[in-house]
Formats: structure tokens, C-alpha cells, sequence
């Protein structure tokens, strides 16, 4: 939107945001390049393909080069695979929740009165419940499988989105600018999209990054727990079904893609503090 | 108030036409306490003010901090909704004349109210809707304060400026952004000001392009709340010289609210002075300067630093303005009055506020039952203190005015019992042609 060119110089300015940029592309590539870096799987290509004929074999070995798993899942197949699947699981839940968050958080902060009372002591329920315990109550009750795990997270995670865009809205309507509006004779919903919203979204659009690590980050642990299918190209699984050997000294098929949960998250998480610094309302006027 | 030479001006609304009429104005808050948010009381931040505003007239609205002018601007605006009477607009001289004989009955008869309904679904802002609402919006515009805080951040000069001609389908496309020039010209500003953002300009630049919003829809009325206080003095010269032509040029309404009586000295042509809530004195410009009828309106003159010579020798204000949750009784101002008379409305509220003001006694006051405002048994903590307040009160410690309307002062061990004698609210009396004070005093 509004100076565009200045917000992203302004990013690159910063070590940490640069080096979560970094790792946010690598991931986003392999993410998208994945049919490309490997022959997909078939019929399905989110299924793991099983190489029977070499079980547990270390990283380095011909066709395998980061080894495979004690059931003959190729890790890196798994690794690039899981980050196409965490993009998926992370994009749907975000979008999911922004849009449910945001219209609960602004009918309550726009409207405010009744509705707004009984809309934030809905939200107040949620937010008492842990986010994991929460989430893995609601997707073991659906049951082990990735649909679940979606929809687990985001029946928990709109909840924050809905509280910051009514807090961002009770403040930005008190400005005179909405004033001035209604005195032209504009419409509320005019208004709204207008004056309150696009002076009230920049919270959401920092949680939102910052979720798009977490997510992968609590999904993964729903896998690990097994609440996904078996067998699926997901870190969370890989990381499953890699653990019993690592006493057996198999580190590798835990190592990268718990590797690779720590690497989205991490990049998600400085990147969102990043630009959580620079669109900084109490910044953002000065500039 | 047309002034003479007024010919040369473009015909603007019909000219026994009165652009406001502002009847019986009241806005209440509740103050609401404890968990339930029971409503315990309510601060009367407007309380019954009346006045007109003629096509190309401008009134300045005058008073301190929380005397409730902004309160009042944004009922006119159509912001909030009134409590109490209400605004009205576009009335034609003989139908206010009309809506003034109906409202000064007490007991109205069926058909008047149905007259008087009538007359406030066609003119009266928080009743209209339909037409009369949408020629009122366009017609009633308003400049705010804090120029950054009434232009949206995120918006371009051009949409800005040309929001209400979309809003109310007057030009789009190409044809919106050459009505968007023609506006800016009018305020000084150029094409090359269209695409650009608010926080690239100064406080005055700013300023300009909130008039020229308010221009856009060709309005009658025009509501500058404040519209200079927040920029330099260099500045505040040119946006004034600039909203002066603007009104010689479309014949404009202003409805000027500010705290310095010096800034409108040359804008206004009646002025309006309020003090808590309520309208103290009201008349032409020349005339509240020259021969103020009360001593809110002399002390505010006093205080505002370049109006000149005749008034030297008066009181600047002291003090601060009262709650408006308790007004004082009688003539608001009696607290903080240089003049004040025993009439004033003196109560026990006084009694408590100069307690406040006296280190140790009013720690030892443990309550106040109160008879009336003016009634009312005062108990401390021993008899000593009573002793003390009585003794006090008797001496030259307080106002002789104050000393004079006590009628009784009584002693009962730790009670006290002052009972002043009541008074009623002092209403707005005529002091000359189109000029009212609400002061007991008369001195023309």
C-alpha cells in the first residue's frame, strides 16, 4: 500500500529480519519447487514413498541422501514434502482464522455494546484453554487425520485475532477522521472498509506471520503425537517415525525435519518481529 | 447580523432564511458506578443553550476548557444526539417563529404537537432522515481541531478531498479530480498536492486541505471547531485570513468554537460565551467587547492577552471551572466571581470547596447531610473542628458576599448546621438590542 518501497528498505535494514526473510524463501521455494527437486510420490504425492529395499539407511547412501526411516520413507523426500504440507496446513489455518478473527473482532469493536459483550466473553472461553491442550482435545475428539489437525487449529487460533481487531477498532473510531467521515454522510460499512479497517489491520497482519511459524510449529507436535495419518509427508510424523531409532544411533531421520519445524518457525518468528518494529504505531508517525 | 455592502454577495439560501437554530440545547453523560454500572448521576456537559445562526453569519463560540462548546459543535455537527431540545436547521424565518411560539407553550394541544412534530421531523437534525437528512449533511460541514487526526493516514490527498463529491454522487473519474483542483486552489494549494499523502505536509497545510473538504459539497454552514489552536501564530493568521475570504466568497455560515475571545475578535459577528454548561452572555461582537454585561465574559477578556486598553483593571480568572456533574446553584460562575453579590446562589457546596482549600479541616469533615443545596449539617471529627469551621466562617476568611447570605449558623457540639438563603438558577436577561447576560448585576 503506502510507501511500499520505504517498508521493505526499511526491513532490509535489519540483520534478523533479513536472515527470517532468508529462511522463509528457502523454505517457500522448496515448498513450491518440491514436484520438481523430486519425482512426487503416486497416486498421492503427500504419501511417503517406501523404499523396502533399503530400510534405515544412513544419510549419504545412493538414492538416499539424507538416509531413509526404520520403514524405508526417504527423508529428504520427507523434508520437501513437509514443507509443501506445512505451507498448506499454515495458509489455510491463517486465512481461516484472520477471516473468522477479524469479522468477529471488528462486529464486537464496531458495534460495540451488546453484541460486543457477548462476542468477547465467547473469545474469553477460548483464550482460558491452553492452545496445544486445546487443539489436541478438539483433534483427537475428530480423530487421527490432516483435515483434523486443520481444523483443530484453527477452532483455537482465531480467537487472538478477533481480541486485537477489536481493541485496534475501539481505538482507531475514537479518531476524527471516522467523525469527519460520517459528517460527509458516508455509510458505516463505508466507513469501515475505509477509515477503521485499513488503519486497524497492521496488528493482524504481524500475528499473522508470526503464526504461519507457530501453526507448522503445533501442528507438527499434533503429528508427532499421531493425530495425523501415517504415512504422510508431514515433519511432525517424520520426526515420529524417526524417534525409535535414535537410541539405535539413526539420528538422521528426527534430525532434518525437526531441523526444519525449528527453521520455519524461527524465520516466521524474526521476520514477524521484524516488521512488528517497523509498522509500529507509535513509529509509524514520526516517519 | 448582514452587514451593510452585503449586495455584492452570490444569493446563498434565501435571506429570511436562519441557516441553525439551536433550542433549549442539552447533552447529559451518565456517570455510572460500581459493578453493575448503575448510573448515579450525570454531568451536564450542555444545559439549555439557545441560539441562532443567520445565512453568512459568523458566531463565535467562546469559553474555557470543558464548558462544554465542543460538546455542543458536535450536536450541531450531528455527531451525538441531544438529550434535551435540539438543533435545527433551514428553517425559514416565519417557520422558526412558528417552532418558537409552539415551544414556549407549556401545555400543547394535540394539533400543535402535531405542528411541532412536523416541524421537528422536517428540520430537526436528530429526527431527520430521508432528504431532509442528506440536504442537512451536505449543507452542515465541519473543520476539526487536530488536523493530522481528522485526515485518514491512509488516504490520498485526491480522496480525501473528493470523498464527499463521490459520497454524495456529484463528479467521478476525471471530472472528480478537476473538482478536487478547483478545491484546492480555493485553499492555496495546487494539482501537485492530489497525490500525496497527510503526513507530508505541515499543521497548516493540513488544515487547508481539512477546508477544503469541508467545501467540497458547497455547504451552508460551516463548524470550525477549534480550527487554529493547534498551529503557530504566523500560521493561525493565514488560515484565519483564508476561512474570512471564503466566507466573503460563498456567503457562509460559521459556527467559530475557540477558548480565546481574541481570535474571533475579527471573524465573528455575535458572539456566544458559555461557562459550564450553559450560555452566560450573548450579543454582537462590538458590544460583548466593548460593554460586557458579565464577569465571566470581562475575566476572559482579561486573560486573553492582546485585547487592549479599557479593560486593565479587570480580574483574570482564578481557580477551576466547577463540575459540571454539580453545577453550582444561582449564577454559575459565583464561585470564581470577583463581583459576586450575596444573591449569587452561595450554598453549601461552597462551604465544602473552600474546605478542600484549607490544609487539615477538611480531613476532620466526616459528612454532609444535606436539607437542600443551600441546607445542610456539616459533622466533624471532634468539636474543636466544628468550632473552628463556625468561627471561620464568621471572620473575614471568606467572601463578604458569602458571609452575607448565610442566614444561619448553627453549633451542635461536632455539627455545624450553614443554611444560606436559595436562589434560584439566574436566567439570561436582555441587556440591549440582541444582547442577553445571565448576571444578577446590571450595570448598563
Amino acid at each position: 500500500m503506502r510507501r511500499v518501497g520505504e517498508l521493505i528498505g526499511a526491513l532490509l535494514k535489519n540483520p534478523t529480519t533479513v536472515a527470517g526473510l532468508t529462511f522463509i524463501i528457502l523454505l517457500l521455494g522448496m515448498a513450491i519447487l518440491a514436484p520438481l527437486l523430486t519425482e512426487p510420490n503416486t497416486p498421492d504425492a503427500y504419501q511417503m514413498p517406501r523404499d523396502w529395499g533399503a530400510i534405515a539407511v544412513p544419510p549419504g547412501s545412493p538414492g538416499h541422501i539424507l538416509g531413509t526411516t526404520n520403514v524405508g520413507g526417504d527423508v529428504l523426500y520427507g523434508v520437501i514434502w513437509g514443507a509443501r504440507t506445512s505451507l498448506r496446513l499454515s495458509v489455510i489455518v491463517v486465512s481461516l482464522t484472520v477471516v473468522v478473527g477479524v469479522t468477529v473482532g471488528s462486529i464486537a469493536g464496531f458495534r460495540g455494546g451488546r453484541i460486543d459483550e457477548i462476542l468477547m466473553r465467547i473469545v474469553d472461553v477460548f483464550l482460558s484453554i491452553p492452545e496445544l491442550i486445546f487443539a489436541l482435545a478438539i483433534a483427537a475428539v475428530l480423530g487421527p487425520s490432516f483435515r483434523n489437525i486443520i481444523l483443530a487449529l484453527a477452532v483455537v487460533f482465531w480467537v487472538k485475532y478477533a481480541r486485537i481487531m477489536r481493541a485496534q477498532i475501539i481505538h482507531v473510531k475514537e479518531n476524527e477522521y471516522v467523525d469527519a467521515a460520517r459528517v460527509i454522510g458516508d455509510s458505516p460499512w463505508r466507513i469501515y472498509l475505509k477509515d477503521v479497517l485499513p488503519n486497524s489491520i497492521t496488528p493482524v497482519v504481524v500475528q499473522a506471520t508470526l503464526d504461519m511459524g507457530n501453526i507448522v510449529l503445533v501442528g507438527a507436535t499434533l503429528s508427532f503425537i499421531g493425530l495425523s495419518e501415517a504415512g504422510i509427508a508431514e515433519w511432525g510424523v517424520l520426526v515420529s517415525e524417526g524417534q525409535a531409532g535414535i537410541s539405535a544411533g539413526r539420528w538422521w531421520a528426527s534430525t532434518f525435519p525437526g531441523l526444519m519445524v525449528f527453521l520455519w518457525a524461527l524465520g516466521f518468528n524474526l521476520f514477524g518481529d521484524g516488521l512488528r518494529d517497523i509498522l509500529d504505531p507509535r513509529t509509524e508517525s514520526s516517519r | 447580523m448582514t452587514a451593510a455592502g452585503d449586495t455584492a454577495r452570490p444569493p446563498r439560501g434565501s435571506r429570511d432564511e436562519v441557516v441553525l437554530a439551536v433550542r433549549d440545547l442539552g447533552k447529559y453523560f451518565p456517570i455510572r458506578e460500581g459493578a453493575l454500572q448503575k448510573v448515579v448521576g450525570h454531568i451536564k456537559a450542555v444545559d439549555g443553550v439557545s441560539f441562532d445562526i443567520a445565512p453568512g453569519q459568523t458566531v463565535g463560540l467562546v469559553g474555557e476548557s470543558g464548558c462544554g462548546k465542543t460538546t455542543l459543535g458536535r450536536c450541531v455537527a450531528g455527531l451525538s444526539e441531544p438529550t434535551n431540545g435540539g438543533v435545527y436547521f433551514g428553517l425559514e424565518t416565519a417557520t422558526k417563529e412558528r417552532l418558537d411560539s409552539l415551544l414556549s407553550v407549556t401545555e400543547r394541544t394535540a394539533s400543535q404537537e402535531s405542528e411541532l412534530e412536523q416541524l421537528d421531523n422536517r428540520h430537526r437534525v436528530d429526527r431527520m432522515n430521508g432528504d431532509a437528512w442528506r440536504r442537512y449533511r451536505r449543507n452542515c460541514q465541519v473543520v476539526f481541531q487536530e488536523s493530522f487526526a481528522s485526515l485518514n493516514p491512509r488516504q490520498l490527498v485526491k480522496d480525501i478531498v473528493g470523498r464527499p463529491l463521490r459520497v454524495h454522487r456529484e463528479a467521478s473519474g476525471s471530472q472528480l479530480t478537476e473538482r478536487v483542483v478547483e478545491l484546492l486552489a480555493q485553499v492555496g494549494l495546487g494539482r501537485q498536492h492530489l497525490y500525496r499523502f497527510p503526513h507530508q505536509f505541515s499543521g497548516g497545510q493540513r488544515q487547508r486541505i481539512s477546508i477544503a473538504r469541508a467545501l467540497a459539497l458547497d455547504p451552508e454552514l460551516v463548524i470550525l471547531d477549534e480550527p487554529t489552536s493547534a498551529l503557530d501564530v504566523s500560521v493561525q493568521a493565514q488560515i484565519l485570513n483564508l476561512l474570512h475570504e471564503l466566507q466573503q466568497e460563498r456567503h457562509l455560515a460559521y459556527l467559530f468554537i475557540t477558548h480565546d475571545l481574541s481570535v474571533v475578535r475579527h471573524m465573528a459577528d455575535r458572539i456566544v460565551v458559555m461557562y459550564v454548561g450553559r450560555v452566560a452572555e450573548a450579543g454582537p461582537t462590538e458590544v460583548i467587547f466593548d460593554r460586557p454585561q458579565h464577569p465571566y465574559t470581562e475575566a476572559l477578556l482579561a486573560s486573553s492577552p492582546d485585547v487592549d486598553a479599557h479593560t486593565v483593571d479587570l480580574q483574570a480568572l482564578e481557580g477551576a471551572i466547577p463540575d459540571p456533574a454539580l453545577p453550582p446553584q444561582g449564577c454559575r460562575f459565583h464561585t470564581r466571581c470577583a463581583v459576586a453579590t450575596p444573591t449569587c446562589g452561595w450554598e453549601v457546596d461552597d462551604v465544602v470547596r473552600w474546605l478542600e482549600d484549607v490544609e487539615g479541616t477538611f480531613d476532620t469533615l466526616r459528612g454532609v447531610t444535606r436539607m437542600s443545596p443551600f441546607d445542610a449539617w456539616l459533622s466533624f471529627e471532634d468539636e474543636a473542628a466544628a468550632a473552628s469551621l463556625a468561627a471561620t466562617l464568621r471572620s473575614e476568611a471568606i467572601p463578604q458576599a458569602m458571609r452575607t447570605a448565610l442566614e444561619e449558623l448553627t453549633v451542635d457540639a461536632r455539627r455545624v448546621r450553614v443554611r444560606f438563603t436559595p436562589v434560584d438558577e439566574v436566567q439570561l436577561t436582555v441587556r440591549g438590542s440582541e444582547h442577553v447576560a445571565a448576571c444578577v448585576l446590571d450595570r448598563a
